[in-house]
Protein backbone atom coordinates (compact mmCIF):
# COMPACT_ATOMS: atom_id res chain seq x y z
CA UNK A 1 0.00 0.00 0.00
CA UNK A 2 1.58 3.29 -1.10
CA UNK A 3 2.05 6.13 1.38
CA UNK A 4 -0.60 8.89 1.25
CA UNK A 5 1.91 11.50 0.09
CA UNK A 6 2.86 9.29 -2.82
CA UNK A 7 -0.76 9.00 -3.90
CA UNK A 8 -1.35 12.71 -3.66
CA UNK A 9 1.76 13.49 -5.65
CA UNK A 10 0.73 11.05 -8.34
CA UNK A 11 -2.73 12.42 -8.61
CA UNK A 12 -1.36 15.92 -8.87
CA UNK A 13 0.87 15.14 -11.83
CA UNK A 14 -1.51 12.79 -13.60
CA UNK A 15 -2.84 15.57 -15.82
CA UNK A 16 0.67 16.64 -16.74
CA UNK A 17 1.60 13.05 -17.66
CA UNK A 18 -1.44 12.73 -19.92
CA UNK A 19 -0.60 16.01 -21.65
CA UNK A 20 2.97 14.83 -22.20
CA UNK A 21 1.84 11.47 -23.62
CA UNK A 22 -0.63 13.12 -25.99
CA UNK A 23 1.95 15.67 -27.13
CA UNK A 24 4.00 12.78 -28.52
CA UNK A 25 1.11 11.09 -30.33
CA UNK A 26 -2.67 10.94 -30.36
CA UNK A 27 -4.01 8.09 -28.31
CA UNK A 28 -7.12 6.45 -26.89
CA UNK A 29 -8.07 6.17 -23.24
CA UNK A 30 -7.24 2.49 -22.75
CA UNK A 31 -3.75 2.98 -24.10
CA UNK A 32 -3.16 6.12 -22.03
CA UNK A 33 -4.44 4.38 -18.92
CA UNK A 34 -2.30 1.29 -19.34
CA UNK A 35 0.83 3.29 -20.06
CA UNK A 36 0.24 5.50 -17.04
CA UNK A 37 -0.64 2.64 -14.74
CA UNK A 38 2.57 0.87 -15.77
CA UNK A 39 4.64 3.97 -15.14
CA UNK A 40 3.10 5.49 -12.05
CA UNK A 41 0.74 2.82 -10.75
CA UNK A 42 -2.63 4.60 -10.71
CA UNK A 43 -6.19 3.34 -10.90
CA UNK A 44 -7.04 2.98 -14.58
CA UNK A 45 -10.61 4.19 -14.13
CA UNK A 46 -9.38 7.63 -13.10
CA UNK A 47 -8.44 8.35 -16.69
CA UNK A 48 -12.05 8.93 -17.75
CA UNK A 49 -13.00 11.69 -15.31
CA UNK A 50 -9.63 13.25 -16.10
CA UNK A 51 -10.12 13.12 -19.88
CA UNK A 52 -13.56 14.68 -19.46
CA UNK A 53 -12.14 17.48 -17.37
CA UNK A 54 -9.43 18.14 -19.93
CA UNK A 55 -12.00 18.11 -22.68
CA UNK A 56 -14.18 20.66 -20.93
CA UNK A 57 -11.10 22.78 -20.24
CA UNK A 58 -10.47 22.71 -23.99
CA UNK A 59 -7.08 21.00 -23.71
CA UNK A 60 -7.97 17.92 -25.74
CA UNK A 61 -10.42 17.11 -28.51
CA UNK A 62 -11.68 13.75 -29.70
CA UNK A 63 -12.16 12.04 -33.03
CA UNK A 64 -13.32 8.57 -33.97
CA UNK A 65 -11.15 6.04 -35.74
CA UNK A 66 -12.45 2.84 -37.28
CA UNK A 67 -11.21 -0.11 -35.31
CA UNK A 68 -10.41 -3.45 -36.98
CA UNK A 69 -12.32 -5.28 -34.26
CA UNK A 70 -15.53 -3.93 -32.75
CA UNK A 71 -16.87 -0.36 -32.70
CA UNK A 72 -14.81 2.69 -33.66
CA UNK A 73 -12.38 4.03 -31.13
CA UNK A 74 -12.31 7.48 -29.53
CA UNK A 75 -8.93 9.11 -29.98
CA UNK A 76 -7.71 12.16 -28.08
CA UNK A 77 -5.65 14.92 -29.63
CA UNK A 78 -3.97 17.87 -27.87
CA UNK A 79 -5.35 21.31 -28.78
CA UNK A 80 -3.35 24.51 -29.01
CA UNK A 81 -4.50 25.37 -25.47
CA UNK A 82 -3.39 21.89 -24.39
CA UNK A 83 0.09 22.46 -25.74
CA UNK A 84 0.27 25.73 -23.85
CA UNK A 85 -0.94 24.04 -20.67
CA UNK A 86 1.74 21.39 -21.09
CA UNK A 87 4.44 24.02 -21.44
CA UNK A 88 3.27 25.97 -18.40
CA UNK A 89 2.75 22.93 -16.18
CA UNK A 90 5.95 21.32 -17.39
CA UNK A 91 7.92 24.40 -16.44
CA UNK A 92 6.26 24.52 -13.01
CA UNK A 93 6.94 20.83 -12.47
CA UNK A 94 10.61 21.20 -13.41
CA UNK A 95 11.04 24.06 -10.99
CA UNK A 96 9.28 22.17 -8.21
CA UNK A 97 11.15 18.91 -8.85
CA UNK A 98 14.50 20.69 -8.99
CA UNK A 99 13.80 22.46 -5.71
CA UNK A 100 12.79 19.21 -4.01
CA UNK A 101 15.76 17.38 -5.52
CA UNK A 102 18.24 19.89 -4.23
CA UNK A 103 16.63 19.95 -0.79
CA UNK A 104 16.58 16.18 -0.50
CA UNK A 105 20.10 15.75 -1.88
CA UNK A 106 21.43 18.78 -0.01
CA UNK A 107 20.20 17.37 3.28
CA UNK A 108 23.27 15.21 3.78
CA UNK A 109 25.93 17.75 2.77
CA UNK A 110 24.75 21.14 4.02
CA UNK A 111 22.56 20.35 7.00
CA UNK A 112 25.32 20.21 9.66
CA UNK A 113 26.40 23.77 8.78
CA UNK A 114 23.47 25.97 9.69
CA UNK A 115 23.57 29.65 8.63
CA UNK A 116 23.78 30.67 12.31
CA UNK A 117 27.01 28.89 13.08
CA UNK A 118 28.56 30.14 9.84
CA UNK A 119 27.79 33.72 10.77
CA UNK A 120 29.21 33.19 14.22
CA UNK A 121 32.45 31.83 12.74
CA UNK A 122 32.86 34.83 10.42
CA UNK A 123 32.44 37.40 13.16
CA UNK B 1 -16.16 -8.09 -9.57
CA UNK B 2 -17.57 -9.05 -12.96
CA UNK B 3 -17.94 -6.67 -15.88
CA UNK B 4 -21.74 -6.65 -15.53
CA UNK B 5 -21.50 -5.85 -11.83
CA UNK B 6 -19.05 -3.01 -12.42
CA UNK B 7 -21.18 -1.52 -15.19
CA UNK B 8 -24.39 -1.74 -13.19
CA UNK B 9 -22.83 -0.07 -10.16
CA UNK B 10 -21.44 2.65 -12.38
CA UNK B 11 -24.82 3.08 -14.07
CA UNK B 12 -26.59 3.35 -10.72
CA UNK B 13 -24.08 5.96 -9.62
CA UNK B 14 -24.69 8.05 -12.71
CA UNK B 15 -28.45 8.29 -12.20
CA UNK B 16 -29.50 11.93 -12.38
CA UNK B 17 -27.14 12.81 -15.21
CA UNK B 18 -28.53 13.59 -18.68
CA UNK B 19 -29.02 10.18 -20.33
CA UNK B 20 -26.89 10.97 -23.38
CA UNK B 21 -23.93 12.00 -21.22
CA UNK B 22 -24.32 8.93 -19.02
CA UNK B 23 -24.52 6.67 -22.09
CA UNK B 24 -21.34 8.27 -23.40
CA UNK B 25 -19.53 7.51 -20.15
CA UNK B 26 -20.81 3.93 -19.96
CA UNK B 27 -19.61 3.49 -23.54
CA UNK B 28 -16.11 4.57 -22.53
CA UNK B 29 -15.95 1.95 -19.79
CA UNK B 30 -17.50 -0.77 -21.99
CA UNK B 31 -14.80 -0.23 -24.59
CA UNK B 32 -12.21 -0.27 -21.81
CA UNK B 33 -13.40 -3.78 -20.94
CA UNK B 34 -13.34 -4.73 -24.63
CA UNK B 35 -9.76 -3.53 -25.00
CA UNK B 36 -8.74 -5.26 -21.79
CA UNK B 37 -10.31 -8.57 -22.78
CA UNK B 38 -8.72 -8.32 -26.22
CA UNK B 39 -5.37 -8.07 -24.45
CA UNK B 40 -6.10 -11.29 -22.64
CA UNK B 41 -6.98 -9.88 -19.24
CA UNK B 42 -9.91 -11.27 -17.32
CA UNK B 43 -13.04 -9.26 -16.51
CA UNK B 44 -12.11 -9.30 -12.84
CA UNK B 45 -8.62 -8.00 -13.54
CA UNK B 46 -9.91 -5.13 -15.66
CA UNK B 47 -12.56 -4.23 -13.08
CA UNK B 48 -9.98 -4.31 -10.31
CA UNK B 49 -7.61 -2.05 -12.23
CA UNK B 50 -10.39 0.42 -13.01
CA UNK B 51 -11.11 1.06 -9.36
CA UNK B 52 -14.25 1.62 -7.35
CA UNK B 53 -17.23 2.26 -9.68
CA UNK B 54 -19.22 4.18 -7.04
CA UNK B 55 -16.40 6.63 -6.52
CA UNK B 56 -15.76 7.00 -10.24
CA UNK B 57 -19.45 7.75 -10.77
CA UNK B 58 -19.37 10.49 -8.12
CA UNK B 59 -16.34 12.07 -9.70
CA UNK B 60 -17.80 11.92 -13.21
CA UNK B 61 -21.06 13.38 -11.99
CA UNK B 62 -19.35 16.28 -10.24
CA UNK B 63 -17.32 16.97 -13.37
CA UNK B 64 -20.48 17.04 -15.49
CA UNK B 65 -22.26 19.29 -12.99
CA UNK B 66 -19.39 21.77 -13.01
CA UNK B 67 -19.29 21.77 -16.81
CA UNK B 68 -23.02 22.46 -17.02
CA UNK B 69 -22.66 25.34 -14.56
CA UNK B 70 -19.93 26.86 -16.73
CA UNK B 71 -22.16 26.57 -19.79
CA UNK B 72 -25.41 27.90 -18.39
CA UNK B 73 -25.45 29.95 -15.21
CA UNK B 74 -28.91 29.62 -13.73
CA UNK B 75 -30.27 28.59 -10.33
CA UNK B 76 -30.91 24.98 -11.35
CA UNK B 77 -27.43 24.38 -12.74
CA UNK B 78 -25.94 26.12 -9.70
CA UNK B 79 -27.86 23.81 -7.35
CA UNK B 80 -26.87 20.77 -9.39
CA UNK B 81 -23.20 21.75 -9.41
CA UNK B 82 -23.10 22.41 -5.66
CA UNK B 83 -24.92 19.18 -4.83
CA UNK B 84 -22.66 17.14 -7.10
CA UNK B 85 -19.60 18.73 -5.57
CA UNK B 86 -20.89 18.04 -2.06
CA UNK B 87 -21.44 14.44 -3.16
CA UNK B 88 -17.69 14.10 -3.53
CA UNK B 89 -17.59 14.19 0.23
CA UNK B 90 -14.48 16.29 0.52
CA UNK B 91 -14.58 16.99 4.22
CA UNK B 92 -13.51 20.62 3.98
CA UNK B 93 -16.68 21.46 2.14
CA UNK B 94 -18.74 20.03 4.97
CA UNK B 95 -16.87 22.23 7.41
CA UNK B 96 -17.67 25.19 5.21
CA UNK B 97 -21.34 24.26 5.03
CA UNK B 98 -22.63 26.36 7.97
CA UNK B 99 -20.83 29.42 6.64
CA UNK B 100 -22.11 28.72 3.15
CA UNK B 101 -25.65 28.35 4.47
CA UNK B 102 -25.57 31.71 6.21
CA UNK B 103 -24.19 33.42 3.11
CA UNK B 104 -26.94 31.83 1.02
CA UNK B 105 -29.45 33.03 3.62
CA UNK B 106 -28.18 36.59 3.33
CA UNK B 107 -28.42 36.41 -0.46
CA UNK B 108 -32.00 35.11 -0.31
CA UNK B 109 -32.86 37.86 2.19
CA UNK B 110 -31.39 40.40 -0.22
CA UNK B 111 -33.55 39.07 -3.02
CA UNK B 112 -36.64 39.30 -0.80
CA UNK B 113 -35.77 42.90 0.08
CA UNK B 114 -35.33 43.74 -3.61
CA UNK B 115 -38.72 42.22 -4.34
CA UNK B 116 -40.26 44.25 -1.51
CA UNK B 117 -38.70 47.46 -2.82
CA UNK B 118 -40.03 46.71 -6.27
CA UNK B 119 -43.57 46.15 -4.94
CA UNK B 120 -43.38 49.32 -2.85
CA UNK B 121 -42.22 51.31 -5.86
CA UNK B 122 -45.06 49.95 -7.94
CA UNK B 123 -47.52 50.85 -5.20
CA UNK B 124 -46.20 54.41 -4.94
CA UNK B 125 -46.33 54.87 -8.68
CA UNK B 126 -49.85 53.53 -9.11
CA UNK B 127 -51.59 54.64 -5.91
CA UNK B 128 -49.44 57.69 -5.04
CA UNK B 129 -50.93 60.17 -7.51
CA UNK B 130 -54.43 59.65 -5.99
CA UNK B 131 -53.28 60.31 -2.42
CA UNK B 132 -52.43 63.98 -3.13
CA UNK B 133 -48.73 63.57 -2.23
CA UNK B 134 -46.34 66.43 -1.52
CA UNK B 135 -44.89 67.70 -4.80
CA UNK B 136 -47.81 66.51 -6.88
CA UNK B 137 -48.82 63.36 -8.73
CA UNK B 138 -45.87 63.52 -11.13
CA UNK B 139 -43.36 63.43 -8.27
CA UNK B 140 -45.05 60.31 -6.86
CA UNK B 141 -44.75 58.54 -10.20
CA UNK B 142 -41.06 59.42 -10.43
CA UNK B 143 -40.47 58.29 -6.85
CA UNK B 144 -42.13 54.97 -7.62
CA UNK B 145 -39.96 54.52 -10.71
CA UNK B 146 -36.91 55.34 -8.62
CA UNK B 147 -37.76 52.66 -6.07
CA UNK B 148 -38.23 50.06 -8.77
CA UNK B 149 -34.95 50.96 -10.47
CA UNK B 150 -33.14 50.69 -7.13
CA UNK B 151 -34.60 47.25 -6.51
CA UNK B 152 -33.53 46.03 -9.95
CA UNK B 153 -30.02 47.29 -9.24
CA UNK B 154 -29.91 45.42 -5.94
CA UNK B 155 -31.09 42.22 -7.61
CA UNK B 156 -28.48 42.56 -10.35
CA UNK B 157 -25.67 43.04 -7.84
CA UNK B 158 -26.91 40.04 -5.86
CA UNK B 159 -26.96 37.92 -9.01
CA UNK B 160 -23.37 38.79 -9.83
CA UNK B 161 -22.42 37.98 -6.26
CA UNK B 162 -24.25 34.63 -6.32
CA UNK B 163 -22.50 33.56 -9.54
CA UNK B 164 -19.20 34.51 -8.02
CA UNK B 165 -20.03 32.50 -4.89
CA UNK B 166 -20.90 29.33 -6.82
CA UNK B 167 -17.73 29.66 -8.89
CA UNK B 168 -15.76 29.99 -5.69
CA UNK B 169 -17.29 26.90 -4.10
CA UNK B 170 -16.76 24.83 -7.24
CA UNK B 171 -13.16 25.97 -7.55
CA UNK B 172 -12.49 25.21 -3.90
CA UNK B 173 -14.07 21.77 -4.08
CA UNK B 174 -12.21 20.77 -7.20
CA UNK B 175 -8.91 21.89 -5.78
CA UNK B 176 -9.37 20.02 -2.55
CA UNK B 177 -10.94 16.96 -4.03
CA UNK B 178 -8.05 16.48 -6.39
CA UNK B 179 -5.56 16.63 -3.56
CA UNK B 180 -7.48 14.89 -0.84
CA UNK B 181 -8.98 11.95 -2.61
CA UNK B 182 -6.40 9.41 -3.64
CA UNK B 183 -6.29 8.04 -7.15
CA UNK B 184 -5.66 4.64 -5.72
CA UNK B 185 -8.22 3.90 -3.11
CA UNK B 186 -7.87 0.69 -1.17
CA UNK B 187 -10.05 -1.59 -3.26
CA UNK B 188 -13.20 -1.97 -1.18
CA UNK B 189 -14.73 -5.22 -2.27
Amino acid sequence: MPEPIEIQLKKGVLGLCVLALLAREDSYAYEIASRLSDAIDMGEGTIYPLMRRMQSDGWVETYLVESPAGPSRKYYRLTEAGHQALQGQGREWRRFADAVDSLVAGDATTAPETPDTQKGGDA
Amino acid sequence: MTRAEFMSRLKTGLVGMPTSAAADILNDYESHFEDGLAEGRSEAEVAEALGNPDRLARELKAEAGIRRWHQEQNPSSATAAILAVLGLGALDILFLLPLLMSVIGVILGGYAAALGFFAAGLGIMVAGPFASPPGGAFAAILAGLGFMAASVTIAAILTVFSIWLVNGVVWFARLHYRLLKPALEPQAS
